[in-house]
């Protein structure tokens, strides 16, 4: 047989983080579920800070003493520690499902830079979103706590916009945490079982124990320590509940590299 | 090309491939057959390095496809039909597949045109039927213009039309000078696309052969040809190598040449043929067939080891 091999067109160099950085964020853009995820956290978020905020309205004097503005105005990001770990969680289980995951892996397929990518990029994403709706929580509830007359808070005191700022990082480390899970499990139901586990329901079977357990839980930290500008000194500080949660969501996503850098797709 | 050395992959207890060795060279289509379950698929994955070997390798162009500087352009693979997100539109698909490996966007219209679906590019490509989301898998194959292309079950489930689209494509890409690998469980099917063969039966070589030699050793392949002109025929035919009986109502019954070879020397000794049926046999008949031989080979050898070890 006489025939001539197809020459490829091979440029210099060779793929890497720029073009899958490129890659992801076209990935993440062109599903609609994105959309709808910040619609609903948005949507959620607006709701529940609608709520705690009215609750707040026309109580005693004495109800006000110890009063934290800005904590009650961010209660609305609970919401949000639900749709981010499930966006995170299903960034990759999308992909598993739908067997996205081997078209992938056969165009880049070195694994590690793969998930590096993925994680810069909805961490970017989801970074951007929490922050902007932790201020637009702030901003609602302030506004309906002094409409309504009760003491409200403005980012220029002290400890406010560390608040605001952190609590918004700190959602996002939520949506790597789920995204983390979601790697390891690589099922969607499972992976977001184990996430409303890990957040939700263990700290219920922490709470019997003594030594006050709960207090390094996500939830609880985000809760009592990142949102808040009145230090309970029973809590740990918002800057070491950040890094806590940080090594957290780190080492889940770091197990998740381990088996995905190992296992077959 | 293609080049598999020793490759073995192991499930806990069972070997889905074992020392498997062979080539895929370029030019040519390769079809690679097995009946289900034998490792196929097992040895694409491993291929495209989404299984990892037990044992062994396999080299893409001389290369582990991990050490490709841009794997699709130079290997594409259709390993299952709807490998892409159902939420996405076939042209978003193609365009994050693009992006992975510098290729110009204007190439995602390219391949969406060379596969017939531009008009539907802008649907979500879950609405697609079967046969649309072949030819977006085959799309995303052809993206990067590779030289080596590889195709895991490739016609299964789509309607005569797309068979054929199907094949008449993939006979093109090979006389384009690429390696093209097209694995089926299905003789018939080979015996029309591809010129050489790979085969193997639970995860290991059975025979790396031209379709021709194939075809011939199978004796369970035979070819119904209705001809005015029996006589003059059989002598065509029996010079080639075919065995030829004639059956009750008058047709010949050619063993040992495919269609195609049975046509070509009809045009050549200017006969007349009134119908030239490739007789279907499946692919397990004539798998039998040919690896009768190994089987009781190893069930001997299993036999004598084992008394060896009494003693």
């Amino acid at each position: 047989m006489t025939v001539t091999a197809y020459r490829s067109y091979t440029p210099a160099g060779r793929y890497g983080m720029r073009q899958l950085l490129r890659s992801e964020t076209v990935k993440m853009a062109t599903l609609r579920s994105t959309l709808w995820t910040l619609l609903i956290t948005t949507a959620g978020m607006a709701l529940v800070t609608i709520i705690s905020a009215n609750s707040a309205l026309h109580r005693s004097a004495d109800w006000y003493r110890g009063f934290d503005p800005t904590n009650q105005s961010l209660a609305g990001l609970l919401i949000g520690i639900l749709t981010m770990g499930v966006f995170g969680a299903m960034a990759v289980t999308g992909e598993y499902a739908s067997g996205t995951i081997r078209t992938s892996l056969s165009a880049t397929p070195r694994r590690l830079p793969i998930l590096v990518s993925k994680a810069t990029v909805a961490g970017a994403g989801m970074l951007i979103v929490a922050e902007a709706l932790s201020f637009a929580c702030f901003a609602l509830g302030q506004a309906i706590l002094s409409g309504g007359g009760a003491p409200s808070a403005h980012l220029g005191q002290p400890g406010v916009a560390r608040a605001v700022i952190m609590s918004g990082a700190f959602l996002a480390l939520f949506g790597m945490l789920g995204m983390g899970l979601g790697t390891v499990i690589r099922n969607t139901a499972g992976a977001i079982s184990a996430y409303v586990g890990v957040t939700f329901l263990l700290p219920l079977l922490l709470h019997p124990l003594s030594g006050d357990p709960v207090r390094y839980a996500p939830v609880q930290i985000l809760a009592n320590s990142v949102s808040v500008t009145i230090m309970n000194h029973s809590q740990v500080s918002p800057t070491v509940g950040l890094l806590l949660m940080f090594v957290y969501s780190a080492v889940v996503l770091f197990a998740g590299a381990v088996v995905f850098s190992s296992r077959d797709a | 090309m293609i080049a598999a050395i020793s490759l073995t992959k192991r499930y806990g207890e069972t070997t889905a491939v074992r020392d498997l060795s062979f080539d895929v060279q370029p030019g040519v289509v390769t079809g690679f057959l097995g009946p289900n379950g034998s490792g196929k698929s097992t040895t694409m994955r491993m291929i495209m390095g989404l299984d990892l070997p037990t044992a062994g390798s396999v080299l893409v162009n001389g290369k582990s496809v991990r050490d490709l500087r841009w794997p699709l352009r130079e290997v594409g693979a259709l390993l299952d039909a709807k490998a892409f997100h159902p939420a996405r539109s076939g042209r978003n698909h193609l365009r994050w597949l693009a992006l992975t490996n510098d290729i110009p966007l204007r190439r995602v219209d390219e391949v969406l045109d060379i596969v017939g679906l531009t008009s539907a590019a802008s649907k979500r490509a879950g609405k697609y039927s079967l046969g649309m989301s072949q030819r977006l898998g085959i799309a995303a194959a052809m993206l990067g213009d590779p030289g080596v292309l590889l195709f895991d079950e490739p016609v299964n489930g789509l309607d005569p039309e797309g068979i054929r689209w199907v094949r008449h494509f993939l006979r093109d890409r090979a006389a384009e000078g690429r390696t093209v690998f097209v694995s089926s469980h299905l003789i018939t099917e080979m015996s029309l696309t591809a010129q050489h063969l790979v085969v193997i039966g639970r995860g290991s070589l059975i025979a790396e052969t031209s379709v021709t030699d194939f075809v011939a050793r199978s004796r369970g392949l035979a070819v119904r040809l209705v001809t005015p002109e029996p006589g003059a025929f059989t002598k065509t035919l029996t010079g080639s190598g075919a065995t030829v009986a004639v059956d009750d109502d008058g047709s010949l019954n050619v063993e040992g040449l495919t269609a195609a070879q049975i046509g070509d020397l009809a045009t050549r000794d200017r006969l007349t043929v009134h119908e030239l049926t490739p007789m279907v046999a499946s692919l397990e008949d004539a798998f039998m067939e040919l690896t009768q031989d190994a089987v009781e080979y190893r069930s001997s050898t299993m036999a004598v080891s084992t008394s060896g070890g009494q003693r």
